[in-house]
C-alpha cells in the first residue's frame, strides 16, 4: 500500500471519499524517522548550556514504545530535565537547530503520541515534586512530570485528595492535562484538565511562562487540551478537596441502550457522584453509581434511583440465566461472563481496601480493577466522544466493530461535564457540538492469551475512528496515528486555524511534531 | 536511565547489552513490592534475579558491595533446635543485642524459643547478590530447624526460600511474631508510623496485607504501606546500604516515607532501619521488641 510522507506543518486534504468511508487510505500510519539533520551540532550547544542529553542504545530504547504498542520509534537522545530552565535551553536550540523534540510523562499514549521518531525525548518523569499543598485555596502545585497515584500518596498524607483524573497508577500530571484526562466522577467534575488553577509553561520557543485565567489566558486555553502543541508544562496547580471513602451502587442491564440513557439521566439530574458504565461484551452492562456521602446516596436513594431499570445482582442473573436456556448455543459466553464476573468483582471488596462498608483509596481500586481485568501489556483502546444524543447510536456501532474482530471485549462509558464553550475544548476529546455534558466511549478487546498482528489492530482502530469520522464525533486520542483523520473529523477551518496558530507559536514546528500538526 | 523492569525489558529488546544496563539491575533491591501490584501476575523480583545472575557472569569485576566470593563456602555448624520456636535473628549489633533477648523474652522465653546460631546471613547475601549458594551450605543451615514448627526469621529475603526449603514450617518475621500479642499491639496508637519490614511482608503479601490491615485498624497506627497497600522500603537492609547509606538512596526513601506525616515515634521491624530514621528524623526510633 502505498503511504505518501508529508512534511512536518503540512496537513493536507484527507483522501477519505464521504462515501467510502471503508478502507481509507491511511496518510501516515508509522512516520518516517527524523534522519539526524543538526543533531551533533544541537547536542554540543545543549551540552555548552549545562543540559545532559543520554544518547546510549539502553536510555533512547526504554522509550521505543507507548502503552498501545503499535508505533515503534527510537530517539536520537533524551534530555531529563530538572527545571523549567532546561526545558527552556533545550527548546532555545531545538528551534535553532531545527531539532524535534517529543515530550513524555508516563508514556501511556496509545496511538505513539509519546513515541519520538528521531530527534529528542523529553523524559517529563524527572520533574516530579510536589511543591506546595495549599489548604487554605485548597489547591496543590506540583511539577508536571508527577504520576498521579504519587500525587494521591502525598495529599492523602493530609486527609486530602485531588479531583479528578485518569484511573491510571502511571499518568502523569502534565499528560493528562494535555489531553484532558477522564474520571467516573467526569461528569459532575469535568475533565482533569478543568481543574487547573494555574500553569507553567514552557512555550516552544523556549519562554518560561506563567499562565491562569487571569494571567495569559489565551495561552493557558491552548495549553490545556493542546495535546502539547504550544508549550511543555512544567508546573500545574490544581483544585483539591478532602479526601472521601466512597459507596457504590450496581445496576445491571443486558441492554446497551438502556443502560446509556441511564447513565445519561444520572448525568443530567447530577444524581451521583460518580458514574459509569463497564461492560462484559454487550450481554452484562454495569452502570456503577457512586457516592461521597451518605447524604448524597440517601438522596439518590429517595429521588431517582426507582426511576433506573436496571437489575440487582439476583435479578439480573435469573434474567441471564433465562436468556441463556433461549440460546443454549452461546453457553461459552455465559460461562466466560460468570467466570469474569467471579474474578472481578472480589477486587472492588477487598477487605484491605474497605472500611466500614465503604471503599477508601477508590482510585487504587479501580486503577487496579481496570488495570488487571482490562489491562496487559499492549493497551488497545480506541475511543469516540459524543455529544448526549448521537452517543448510544455512537456506542452500538462502535460495539459491533468489537464483535466483528473480538471474541471478549469491554466497553467503558462516562460522561465529562463542560465548562461552558471554551476556546481549550476546539481540536480536543470535546465534540464541538456538545453541550454541557458530553459522553466518551472506550472500546477494548481483551487481548490476553491470543496474538494479534498490528495491522490487525489498527484496521480495528480504525473502523472505530471511522465511526467518528462518519457520525462528525471527536475522540478521546486523536493525535499520534489518528493525524489523517483531522481534517475529517475537526473540519478545514479549525484545523488550519490551529495549524496558523502553531507555526506562529511554534516556527520550525519542532514540538510533538507527530502528534497533530 | 528508569530503574522498573518494563524500562529494562525495553532497553534490552532495542538491541542493548546487559552490561548496558547494570546500574539499574543493580540497583534492585529484592524488596518484592513489585509483585504483588503486577496486573500481568508476573513474577519481577525472580526476573531480575534472573538478570543479576546472568550480568555476574559477564562482569569482570563485582560491586564493591557484593559478598566476598571467599565467604561462599563458610560453614557454620549449629546444634539440632528442639523447641517448636527457633529466631533465626540476623544481625543485632552492638545495643541491639538487648532487643534480641527481648524478642526471645516475648516470644515465650527460653524454654520456648530457640536462637538459631547460624542465622544465614551469608545466605542472605548470596541470594540478593545472585551468586550460588551451595547445597551443603544450605543443607548446614536448614538441619538444625528441622523440628521446630514456627521460624521467626529477621531477614525478609530468607523467608520466601526457607518456605521452600522447610515446606510445612511457618515462617514468619519477627514484627508478625510479637504483634501477635494484644499486649503488644496496645501499645501501638495513632501516633506511631510503624515500619514493615518489606520483604517479608511481599514474599507472603495476601496473607500479610490483611494481618496489617487490622493491625492499623485496631491501633489507629500509621505505617510505611503506600495506597496499593505496598511496603515502601528504606532498602537499608541491602547489601549496598551497608556499605553506604546515603549512596544506597535509603536517606532518600526514608525521607519519602516520613514526608507529610506527623508522628512522635517510630516503630521498626528490621534493626537496620534504626540509623536512616535516626538521620531523617528527630523522633524516637524503637524497634517493636521495644513496645510496652
Amino acid at each position: 500500500m502505498y503511504i505518501p510522507v508529508f512534511e512536518r506543518g503540512i496537513i493536507p486534504p484527507d483522501p477519505v471519499a464521504p462515501d467510502s468511508l471503508k478502507g481509507i487510505p491511511r496518510q501516515k500510519t508509522n512516520p518516517s524517522r527524523w534522519q539526524g539533520d543538526n543533531w551533533q551540532d544541537f547536542v554540543q550547544d545543549l551540552r555548552s548550556r549545562g543540559v545532559t542529553v543520554c544518547e546510549s542504545r539502553a536510555d533512547c530504547s526504554v522509550f521505543m514504545t507507548d502503552s498501545g504498542g503499535v508505533a515503534y520509534g527510537l530517539p536520537h537522545g533524551v534530555v531529563r530535565p530538572s527545571s523549567a530552565e532546561d526545558i527552556s535551553k533545550v527548546l532555545k536550540a531545538a528551534q535553532a537547530h531545527r531539532v524535534p523534540v517529543t515530550t513524555r510523562g508516563g508514556g501511556l499514549t496509545t496511538e505513539g503520541e509519546s513515541v519520538a521518531f528521531g530527534g529528542l525525548l523529553l523524559d517529563m518523569s524527572s520533574m516530579n515534586r510536589v511543591l506546595e499543598i495549599n489548604p487554605d485555596a485548597m489547591t496543590v502545585r506540583t511539577q508536571a512530570g508527577i504520576f498521579w497515584h504519587q500525587l494521591a500518596e502525598i495529599l492523602r498524607r493530609d486527609g486530602l485528595d485531588y479531583l479528578s483524573a485518569p484511573l491510571n497508577f502511571t499518568a502523569s500530571v502534565g499528560g493528562t492535562l494535555g489531553v484532558g484526562g477522564i474520571d467516573v466522577n467526569s461528569p459532575r467534575l469535568g475533565c482533569s484538565a478543568d481543574q487547573t488553577v494555574a500553569l507553567q509553561v514552557v512555550t516552544p520557543t523556549g519562554d518560561i511562562v506563567n499562565c491562569s485565567e487571569q494571567e495569559n489566558p489565551e495561552l493557558m486555553e491552548r495549553v490545556l487540551f493542546g495535546y502539547g502543541q504550544f508549550g511543555v508544562i512544567t508546573e500545574a496547580t490544581l483544585k483539591i478537596r478532602k479526601f472521601t471513602p466512597i459507596t457504590i451502587q450496581y445496576f445491571y442491564y443486558s441492554s446497551l441502550r438502556t443502560a446509556i440513557e441511564d447513565l445519561q439521566f444520572i448525568a443530567r439530574e447530577d444524581a451521583s457522584d460518580y458514574s459509569g458504565i463497564l461492560t462484559i461484551l454487550d450481554r452484562a452492562i454495569t452502570l456503577l453509581v457512586a457516592f461521597d456521602s451518605d447524604e448524597r446516596e440517601r438522596e439518590f436513594n429517595a429521588r431517582w434511583k426507582r426511576n433506573l431499570r436496571g437489575h440487582g445482582e439476583a435479578g439480573f442473573g435469573l434474567h441471564m440465566a433465562w436468556h441463556y436456556l433461549l440460546h443454549p448455543w452461546r453457553i461459552k459466553e455465559a460461562v466466560y461472563i460468570i467466570g469474569r464476573r467471579f474474578k472481578l468483582f472480589p477486587e472492588f471488596w477487598r477487605s484491605e481496601f474497605m472500611h466500614n462498608g465503604k471503599i477508601v483509596d477508590r482510585s487504587v481500586v479501580f486503577s487496579r480493577a481496570v488495570w488487571k481485568f482490562w489491562g496487559g501489556p499492549q493497551l488497545v483502546i480506541p475511543d469516540l466522544s459524543s455529544k448526549a444524543e448521537k452517543f448510544a447510536e455512537a456506542v452500538e456501532r462502535g460495539n459491533a466493530v468489537c464483535r466483528k474482530y473480538f471474541r471478549h471485549y469491554t466497553l467503558y462509558c462516562v460522561g465529562i461535564k463542560l465548562r461552558g464553550k471554551l476556546p481549550r475544548y476546539e481540536m480536543s476529546c470535546i465534540p464541538p457540538d456538545a453541550a454541557d455534558i458530553a459522553y466518551g466511549c472506550e472500546f477494548e478487546p481483551m487481548l490476553r492469551g491470543t496474538n494479534y498482528s498490528r495491522d490487525y489492530l489498527q484496521s480495528f482502530k480504525n473502523e472505530i475512528y471511522d465511526i467518528g469520522v462518519d457520525m462528525g464525533l471527536s475522540y478521546y486520542r486523536f493525535g499520534g496515528m489518528m493525524k489523517g483523520y483531522i481534517r475529517r473529523a475537526i473540519g478545514d477551518e479549525l484545523v488550519d486555524k490551529h495549524l496558523a496558530m502553531k507555526k506562529a507559536a511554534d516556527p520550525a514546528m519542532i514540538l510533538n511534531a507527530e502528534v497533530i500538526f | 536511565m528508569p530503574h522498573t523492569r518494563k524500562a529494562r525489558a525495553r532497553a534490552l529488546h532495542g538491541g542493548a547489552a546487559l552490561e548496558d544496563i547494570a546500574e539499574s539491575i543493580d540497583s534492585c533491591l529484592l524488596c518484592g513490592s513489585c509483585e504483588p501490584v503486577c496486573p500481568e501476575g508476573i513474577g519481577i523480583a525472580a526476573m531480575n534475579m534472573e538478570q543479576r545472575h546472568k550480568l555476574n557472569k559477564l562482569r569482570t569485576n563485582y560491586p564493591s558491595w557484593y559478598p566476598e566470593p571467599s565467604g561462599m563456602n563458610t560453614r557454620i555448624k549449629d546444634n539440632v533446635l528442639h523447641n517448636s520456636i527457633i529466631l533465626i535473628a540476623g544481625e543485632y549489633p552492638g545495643a541491639d543485642l538487648k532487643a534480641r533477648s527481648a524478642v526471645i523474652e516475648l516470644l515465650g522465653g527460653d524454654k520456648k524459643v530457640s536462637l538459631a546460631v547460624d542465622d544465614g546471613r551469608d545466605i542472605g547475601g548470596l541470594l540478593e547478590a545472585c551468586l550460588p549458594v551451595s547445597q551443603d551450605r544450605i543443607d548446614d543451615f536448614i538441619r538444625p530447624l528441622r523440628h521446630a514448627d514456627t521460624l521467626v526469621v529477621s531477614e525478609g529475603l530468607l523467608h520466601g526460600p526457607l518456605r521452600k526449603w522447610l515446606p510445612g514450617k511457618k515462617v514468619i518475621g519477627t514484627g508478625e511474631a510479637l504483634l501477635s500479642s494484644a499486649y503488644i499491639r496496645k501499645a501501638l496508637g495513632p501516633e506511631d508510623l510503624y515500619i514493615i519490614e518489606c520483604r517479608g511482608y511481599h514474599s507472603d503479601y495476601e496473607r500479610l496485607v490483611k494481618f496489617y490491615d487490622r493491625l492499623r485498624k485496631e491501633t489507629g497506627c500509621q505505617t510505611n504501606l503506600d495506597l496499593q497497600r505496598i511496603a515502601i522500603p528504606t532498602g537499608a537492609s541491602s547489601l549496598q546500604a551497608k556499605k553506604d547509606l546515603e549512596a544506597a538512596g535509603c536517606l532518600e526513601q526514608a525521607g519519602w516515607i516520613i514526608r507529610g506525616r506527623s508522628m512522635r515515634r517510630i516503630v521498626i521491624e528490621d534493626l537496620a532501619d534504626r540509623e536512616v530514621f535516626q538521620r531523617v528524623t528527630g523522633v524516637p526510633v524503637i524497634h517493636v521488641s521495644q513496645l510496652r
